[in-house]
């Protein structure tokens, strides 16, 4: 899902930089200093799972549990995507360092939207198939709207894109399943043996 | 009463022998010209040994950038490229330089991943017929594989924990 360097149009940079800086700066200011190690270890989480692909057809893609990020961290996801996705265009040379404010955006604010339509329900549930269906479409919808995010960057920039944009929702509904369903264990898991990181 | 064109036409006094004559020139030398496709443009082919440089595409996972679209610009046109089309299954292009200088290869998939070479050509490599030792490639944008890329991820991972710790201190304090 990372967009390289010099793909994207100085406007839509200029935009990503724009809704990213928003979105640190409130996370920032919305992170508890209880949630800081939290953060660090989704963060890292967030930062490796890159490296795990998962072949698909001919093709492959990776992991991003943007949809974790946002269910454990709210707010906090947008620092935390900042900083992982930062290391990687430092240290694995994934997207670029310009390119860096639109690709936070296009993967942190689905993190935070599903936090604001999910979290809330998925705190309160009791019933097991509940948490598990709500973490599910949560992780399936985020990497949804992550690739048309960046699907709409690119289509923003130039319009020779769009054929390269239905290509790229076509390959990520399959990696959206496989996010869903790694969503749907771990939240679960995580309300059974730790609630807290739910709260 | 008003005649349409068709009746016009039927009509009409004939015409004089000498435009009947141009006019009968003219569908011939159509004719002809329709009828000879190599009139215009004829084509063949020859085989060459100039010298190719070719280039391999692929992810940091080690996966061939296949069949992705690629452009090749030259030193001295940055704008418009020189030859266009796509890589091979192998992630592979060839294109023949006939100008020394850097000559620029970008390769860009469906996902927006986007790869650039940049090759130096040189004099020497121009002239010489011998293989291509003379090509300086531009590693420098190349993603860590192997045992480099396990250093840099644990890397990554100490610097988050470290600045998550540092700033847990501070707020302590």
């Amino acid at each position: 899902m990372h967009i390289s360097e010099g793909i994207l149009s100085t406007q839509i940079l200029i935009t990503g930089w724009a809704g990213t800086c928003a979105g640190v700066a409130l996370g920032l200011k919305k992170t508890s200093d209880y949630k800081i190690v939290r953060t660090a270890l989704l963060a890292s989480t967030f930062f490796l799972a890159s490296l795990v692909n998962v072949r698909i057809g001919p093709g492959s893609t990776h992991l991003s549990f943007i949809a974790p990020m946002g269910l454990i961290l709210g707010w906090g996801a947008f620092p935390a995507i900042f900083v992982a996705l930062l290391l990687q265009a430092i240290l694995f040379h994934f997207g670029g360092l310009l390119v860096l404010g639109a690709n936070t955006f296009a993967m942190a604010s689905p993190a935070l939207v599903v936090y604001l339509i999910f979290g809330k329900s998925i705190r309160e549930s009791q019933n097991k198939i509940s948490v598990m269906t709500l973490s599910f479409i949560a992780g399936a919808l985020a990497v949804i709207m992550g690739a048309s995010i960046a699907g709409a960057f690119l289509g923003l920039t130039d319009k020779n894109f769009l054929t390269a944009i239905k290509l790229l929702l076509a390959a990520h509904i399959p990696l959206a399943l496989i996010e869903g369903a790694a969503t749907a264990f771990l939240i679960t898991w995580l309300k059974k043996a730790a609630p807290e990181f739910l709260k | 009463m008003k005649k349409n064109f068709l009746s016009r036409t039927l009509n009409s006094p004939p015409h004089p022998p000498e435009f009947r004559a141009r006019l009968f020139l003219f569908i011939a030398m159509l004719f002809f010209i329709s009828e000879n496709p190599g009139f215009a443009h004829g084509v063949g082919y020859r085989e060459i040994s100039l010298k190719a440089v070719p280039l391999e595409f692929f992810y940091s996972t080690g996966e061939k950038m296949s069949y992705c679209e690629t452009k090749i610009f030259s030193p001295s046109d940055s704008k418009f490229a020189a030859q266009s089309g796509r890589t091979d299954e192998q992630g592979r292009f060839s294109f023949i330089p006939d100008a020394s200088g850097e000559w620029r290869a970008i390769v860009r998939d469906n996902e927006g991943h986007q790869c650039e070479a940049k090759i130096n050509i040189t004099e020497e490599f121009l002239k010489s017929e011998n293989e291509i030792e003379n090509v300086e490639q531009n590693h420098e944008n190349d993603a860590p594989e192997g045992f480099e890329l396990f250093i840099r991820a644990l890397l990554g991972v100490s610097l988050i924990f470290n600045f998550a710790l540092l700033i847990k201190s501070h707020a302590h304090k």
